[in-house]
Formats: C-alpha cells, structure tokens, sequence
C-alpha cells in the first residue's frame, strides 16, 4: 500500500494474444489434515493477468468474487481511469481456476484495499506500454507512487454514476449465478442427512431402495464416504428431474441413527458468560490486559447475549459439476473462493489440478457463509458416480441446518466512572470459533488452534475509549452446531455490547452520549464520523413522544479491523401497549479512506444499517431437537421492506489510502439502535433480538418523563 | 401439454409435468431469470405474473397452471426495449447481489398494473413478501416510485 515504494519489475508481453500475463500456480501437497485456505498478497505480476488489451479492447478477469459489493463495477472503473478507455471498451468478466492466478478469498472488505492499487500499477504500466506503441516484447514496470495512479485521486464535485457492471443482465433475468447454469444432459442431485447437526455422529439405517428406484425419474442411489460432511454420513440420490428427488426421498424412508443430542439450553449454558465468571475471574484470551480490581463495586454491569443467527443469502447454496469422459472435472460454483473449491476437489477427489477447472459465478449473497466447501463437493461426486453432468440445489432448510452461522455471544461487561470519566473497563465474553471454524476443522485440531486464540472472534473486542484501565477478554466455546464467519465477525456482537455498556456509562455520569464518546475518543477519525453525524442527524434535536409512543435516539461508533470508521444516529418510536419498535431513521458517517465509487460505498452503508437493525429486532436462529429448527424464513426472519427506514449516508472527504466498507456499519448500526430504545423507554436491551415483551408498558425513568429526548440526559 | 410463456406456446416433455412451474420453467425451458430461494412461497425470489397477477411459482404444480398468461422477467423486456420498472431499477442502481430483484421487479408489475401510483403503505405490502439480504430496500422503494412517476 506504501505509495513511494518504487520496485521494478519486469513482465512478459504476449504477442498474438495481446497484453497478458498468465502464471499457472504449483501443486500442494497431499495430507490428512482439512484443506486450508490460501491467503497469498496480490502483488504486481499478479495485477498484469488480471488485463488483457488486444486490438482497442480490454478485456479484466476481476481478481475478486462478485457477491453484490459490485467489485466489477469499482475495479473496471480503475481499468477504465487508469487506462483512459471508454466504458464500452473493457469486459469485466468473472475468473475461473484457469483465467488468473490464486488469488484469496473474497473476505475481510480487502477488495479495494488490497486489489485496487495493484490493478491501477498494472494498467499505468499496460497505458505507457500502449502510449509507445508496445504489444510484445519485454516490458519494465515501475511501481509508481498513489498520487500517480490517476483511478485512484480523489475527485471532487458530483460525479456521474456509473452504470452498474451486469445491471442489465440482472434486471433481465440473464443467466449469471451458479444454479443457472445447464450443461447437456444434466440430471439433479440430493445428499439426505439425518436430522441432526452435522457436528453430531449420524448414519443411515434401512431405507425402502426398491421403492426409491420405482420413481419415475429416479437415476441413482449414491453410496461414497466422500458424502460425509463432519459427522453426517449422507446418502446421495440422482433423478431426471427437481421434483423427482423429493418423491425419491420420500419413497426412500431412510431412517437414522443419531449419536447423542442437544438443545437450545446446551448451547445458552456453554456460552453462558456468568457461569464461566463464578468459576473464575480470568479468561482464556486477552484483548487488554491491563490489572483492574475485580472484586470491588462497578458503576455499570450489564450482561449482553446475542444469539445464534443466519447469513440468509437469497441465494441457497448451489453447485454443478461435470467429468468429461478423460476424467476431467468442470465446476461451477457460488463461493467466496474459487481457487479454495479447487484445492479440496484435488484432495479429496485425488485429482491434478491440470484436471480440473472451477468456475466462479456471480454470487446471489454470501456475507462469509460461502467460504466452505459443502454443496460443491456434494455434486462433484454425484457426477464422478453417475456419469453425467450434476446439479446440487440446497433446500432453504439445509441452508439452515447444514450451514454454519453466526456464533452466538455472552458478555459482562463492568465499568468503574470517575468525576465523569471512564476509569476501569472490564469486559469478559465467551463465543463459539469464527475462523477456526469446527465446520472445517475436526475437534482435535480446533483445540490446538485455542493456543492462538480466534481474531475473528476478537475482531472489534478492543475498547477504542480512554480508560485508566482495560482488561478484555474471551474463552472460546465449540458448540454442537456450526458457526463461523458472518458479516462484521466478531465485530458486531462485540461493538454492540461495548456501545451499549459506553452509552450506560454516559447517562450514569449524566453526559451526552455524543460528548461523552467524543471525550474519552483517543483517533481522529473515529471522532470524525460521530461529529459528522451528529451533525447531519442535528443530534440535540428533541423528538416529540405521545403517551401512546415513545421516541427516542441513539448513537454509536466503532472501527472496523483498524481501518474503517463509521458512526450512526437512529430515531425510534416504541408503541407502549405492544412494545413494538418501529426505526424510523437512520443516519451514518463513514469513512473508508479514498473513495473509488461513491455510489456503491453507500450501497455497502446502507446494507450494514439493514443488517444492524436486523440484528437489533429481528434475527435469530433457533435450536431444539439436536439441530437448527429453521426450516424456512418464518422460523428465521430477516428485515423486510417495511421494517426498513429510511436511510441517510454521508462518506467522509478523506485522501487516506482505500480501505473496505463491506462490513463497517453494522459495528454501529445495532447498538444506535438499542441506545435509542433506551433513550425512547428507559429499557437497555440486554439480550438480541429486541423482544416486544421486554419492551410493552414500558415507560420513561422518572428522570426524562418529561421528554425522554431532551435534558438531563443530554446535557 | 402446452404453457403460455411470454408470449410464446411452449411444450411441457411428459416427464416434467410432475414438477412446479418454477422448476419447469428454469430447468426445462431454460429461463433461470425466475430463482429458487426457499421453496415455500416465503422470499418471493420465484415471482411471475399469472394473467398480470404476481404468483409464487415455486408453490404451483405446472398441472395447475393451464393456458393462463404467465409472463417471467425475461418477458418484460421481449421486445428489446426494458420495461419502465426494469429503467427505474438501474436508474436507482438497486441490485447488489442482484439475486432477489427479478422477483422485486416483478412484484412491482403487478403492484403498478393494480396501483399506478401507490403510496408507501401500498408498496409495504405488495413487497413485504420479497425478501433482500443485501439490504436494497431503500432503492427499492425510491425505484417503484421512480417507475410509478414515469409510468404513462
């Protein structure tokens, strides 16, 4: 990212196909443990695969997956700028295995940070070598300082908005994502599980195999250990059509032997953050760790606890794979990592990667859930059994029960306040693993892992305020469902709890929240978005309750992985009687250093608002009966259009490196939202979703009765 | 058996006829702009219009569904112009992911067809049913206004 480091480098230029560079990787090596993903930089040769120019056009294999951040749109535009081509010249297409090198994961809000400034290097580098009229030969490449990257500078005034990159194919309906994919010949594939989480022991016992077979339509019962997904063994059915599986399936009556079960009180008692304290005052994992007195009497002592809940991407989990008759494999999948599909199907399947390409399609939603292999497999050994070419279509409920999910998360959090000031902060939590995910890694392996603790755990656990002393930290808890990477990690759950306990804090002294947050504020630029903010959203303005409704507003702030800022104000209506909530708007400041597309920043923005105020009121995932009980959205819903406010987005005017936006938001958006539940009905939420119960015959505390918006509160 | 897709006659093989129109129509007709997201009619990812109607294709058994009209998002923009409400979407850039928004776009149809200008309460509730979890929902709203204002 350093803008004057000057490195040269020098690069082949293909003659007849135009300007490329296409490096095909080495193979790893084979071993017993789980396939871990690879996580190399992008670096500069890298950048010059990802363009091609051949005769007036340019053609970018975008090193990122497309999910709906819209990464085609912002990187085409820095090809474009950067170049000095119109639109209309550059096709922005999807890689596969084959179109660029390894590149990571699409994770962690890393696309413009760590994508962008290589792919301008690289297209500064193509538009000299095209301004000499260069198409072949060798070419030196110069690593130029940021302030010479043209797609990079800021620019100031309105600018157009660009069109967005297969908007058109979107709005028309044109095949893009993985399950619209059809090969000749296709047939359709099922894996049957037991019951049961998959991180429990389960197999298939009798099943009606002469009636399954009499289904017309039916191709095959597929019988392969490779189908066992953590401790599920599954059992694979093949049919002509969709609709066939299911008669299939029900013809089967395959039953089950489960081993061992659980309920939604196993997972609440093993995360439950006071029992882990009476056992003893000290966790695992330290975030801070400074000495604070943990036996004296605290000014504020709140218990948080934020549930299990899902990604539900609109999009179920799809795959479609295909061997040709020399045993080579073509798999199309809607992954987070493209290149991650490959090195499990080499491991598992045995083959060479030259055997094999994976096919990255457009994304219908993932938010960290599609970072695994599980469908994918599923279809590339259906289709190595039957012959044929195989499409797997999760249901919505294995979607739910197969998939891993948000973590859920205990915390206490303690503070000590003096002459108005955060003195000793005391934050113990507990959660399942994030990036040691158990639906990856077996057992004994995670527990090796707990040596070095879970940054995605941890993510957003550091306390960005001024304290005379601060001691955070965490145990790590496996649980028997899977959870692992959703939108934020950590981040959410932690922010949430510190912004709540923070904004406690500041009624206790009798500060305004905004003053109180900005007094204890050690980095500019986070004290940045909560002025800007307070600013936009005229924070000191009272609202107007009835005795029927109560409103109120809240703030809150947070960093997201050291590098973005956001900060949000939320107005609330509670309706006494039901205690139903009602946001009725939000506003955020954000700040992600250098701005490439506005448009699509603020998009970013406003999805994090919908998901904070989803995690806020409305999600979660329930457990009964050994495994997720969802089945369907009405089990576990998410924000629907009326529940959605409107929305006011302001982006700061920074000339700081890019950084992500992807997941910066929701930090804030929750905890504004809770805080102003506070403010509206005096009730500090403890325990995520907001329950209507919690809330109903709520009044104001004496002390705001009069107008819960204004002074003392707010002083 | 015959289905009366967009505009065109189109025959069902005899071993589909067991199966929803929604499977019918992306996996033997080849139009995968409708998608499959829950299977029981709850995210509105599968919308259509049946005789101007929005439907949930995933619900309807492709037997039931007779010579009535059925028009999917490829139909909105047959005749290479896009329809007001597909303008209106990339007008307001809506899409992220983009996964939701056929069924979105062919919510608002149907809600426009009925209701040339409808208020908020009456876009809530011709919407409700069409789930987003990229979070679009503000563009979505200024986006059926956007095309109510420009419908003739």
């Amino acid at each position: 990212m350093s803008g004057s480091a000057s490195t040269r480098r020098r690069f082949m230029l293909a003659g007849a196909a135009g300007l490329s560079v296409l490096v095909l990787p080495a193979l790893g090596g084979c071993s017993s443990l789980p396939v871990i993903p690879k996580r190399p930089k992008p670096d500069l040769e890298d950048a010059l695969g990802w363009v091609r120019h051949l005769d007036g056009r340019t053609t970018l294999y975008i090193p990122r997956v497309e999910m709906g951040q819209n990464i085609l749109t912002a990187l085409k535009q820095i090809v474009c700028v950067e170049l000095g081509v119109p639109w209309e010249t550059v096709d922005a297409r999807l890689h596969s295995t084959v179109d660029i090198t390894r590149v990571r994961a699409t994770v962690g809000s890393e696309s413009i940070k760590d994508f962008a400034v290589p792919l301008a290097q690289a297209c500064a580098a193509l538009r000299d070598a095209l301004a000499r009229g260069q198409t072949q030969g060798q070419l030196e490449v110069t690593s130029r300082p940021l302030e010479d990257l043209r797609s990079l500078q800021p620019r100031s005034g309105p600018q157009a908005q660009l069109p967005l990159e297969q908007g058109l194919s979107i709005v028309r309906g044109a095949p893009l994502y993985v399950a619209d994919v059809r090969r000749q010949g296709q047939v359709f594939g099922r894996v049957l599980r037991a019951p049961a989480s998959p991180e429990l022991a389960s197999t298939p016992n009798q099943a009606d195999e002469a009636a399954a077979r009499a289904v017309p339509g039916f191709v095959a019962l597929v019988r392969d250990p490779m189908l066992t997904a953590g401790g599920s063994v599954g059992v694979g059915i093949v049919a002509r059509t969709p609709g066939a599986l299911d008669r299939i399936e029900q013809a089967l009556s395959l039953a089950w032997t489960v081993d061992s079960g659980f309920e939604q009180a196993t997972i609440d008692s093993a995360i439950d953050i006071d029992q882990r304290l009476a056992a003893g005052p000290r966790r695992s994992h330290q975030v801070h760790d400074d000495p604070v007195d943990t036996e004296g009497v605290w000014d504020v002592d709140l218990r948080f606890d934020v549930p299990l809940a899902a990604h539900a991407p609109i999009e179920p989990r799809a795959a479609v794979a295909e061997f040709d008759a020399q045993g080579r494999l073509q798999l199309w999948v809607g992954s987070q990592d493209v290149f991650f599909q490959r090195d499990v199907m080499v491991k598992r399947l045995g083959l060479d990667a030259k055997q094999l390409v994976v096919h990255g399609q457009r994304v219908g939603g993932a938010f960290g859930g599609k970072t695994i292999c599980t469908v994918e497999l599923e279809a590339a050994v259906l289709a190595r059994a039957v012959k044929m070419p195989v499409k797997v279509q999760w249901s919505r409920a294995q979607e739910f029960q197969l998939g891993f999910h948000r973590p859920p998360s205990s915390h206490r959090i303690r503070a000590r306040l003096k002459n108005g000031r955060l003195q000793d902060w005391w934050h113990s939590f507990a959660s399942s693993h994030i990036l040691f995910t158990a639906a990856v890694l077996p057992t004994w392996l995670q527990y090796l892992t707990n040596v070095i603790g879970d940054d995605g755990v941890a993510r957003g656990a550091t306390l960005p305020y001024r304290a005379s002393a601060r001691r955070t930290e965490f145990d790590l808890a496996r649980l028997p469902v899977y959870t692992g990477p959703w939108r934020g990690l950590g981040a959410g759950p932690n922010v949430f709890a510190i912004e709540s306990a923070i904004d406690e804090c500041a009624r206790q002294v009798g500060s305004d929240p905004v003053q109180f947050r900005l007094d204890h504020l050690t980095d500019a630029r986070l004290s940045g978005v909560l002025q800007r903010v307070a600013a936009a959203s005229d924070w000191k303005q009272a609202l107007p309750s009835t005795p029927e409704t109560r409103r109120g507003r809240g703030v809150a702030c947070g960093i997201y992985k050291a590098m973005s800022y956001a900060a949000v104000v939320a107005d609330v209506e509670v309706d006494v009687a039901t205690g139903r909530v009602r946001v009725l708007k939000l506003w955020c400041d954000h700040d992600c250093g250098r701005v490439i597309n506005p448009d699509q920043v603020r998009a970013q923005c406003e999805g994090n608002l919908v998901w904070g105020l989803g995690m806020a009121l409305i999600e979660q995932l329930p457990v009964a009966a050994s495994q997720v009980r969802a089945t369907s959205f009405l089990h576990s819903p998410i924000p629907r259009l009326q529940d959605v406010p409107p929305m006011v987005v302001t982006l700061a005017d920074s000339s700081q490196p890019p950084t992500g936006a992807g997941e910066t938001a929701i930090v804030a958006s929750a905890a504004a939202i809770t805080n102003a539940i506070r403010d509206a009905v005096g009730v500090r939420l403890q325990q995520l979703p907001a329950r209507e119960a919690a809330l109903r015959g709520t009044m104001p505390r004496p002390d705001t009765a009069a107008s819960p918006s204004s002074a003392p509160l707010r002083r | 058996m015959l289905l009366n897709v967009n505009g065109q006659s189109l025959p069902v093989p005899a071993e589909w006829r067991d199966e929803t129109l929604l499977n019918v129509l992306r996996e033997s007709l080849g139009l995968v702009g409708t998608k499959f997201g829950c299977g029981a009619g709850l995210c509105g990812a599968c919308t259509v219009l049946i005789d101007g109607t929005a439907a949930r294709s995933c619900l309807l058994s492709v037997r039931t569904v007779g010579d009535a009209a059925i028009t999917t998002i490829e139909g909105l923009s047959a005749a290479g112009r896009l329809h007001p409400v597909q303008q209106a979407w990339l007008d307001a850039a809506v899409p992220q992911c983009g996964f939701c928004q056929a069924g979105q776009i062919m919510s608002t149809v149907a809600l426009l067809r009925q209701t040339p200008r409808p208020d908020d309460g009456q876009i809530d509730a011709a919407l409700s049913g069409n789930l987003c979890r990229c979070g679009t929902q503000q563009r979505i709203r200024q986006a059926v206004k956007m095309a109510a204002s420009g419908t003739p």
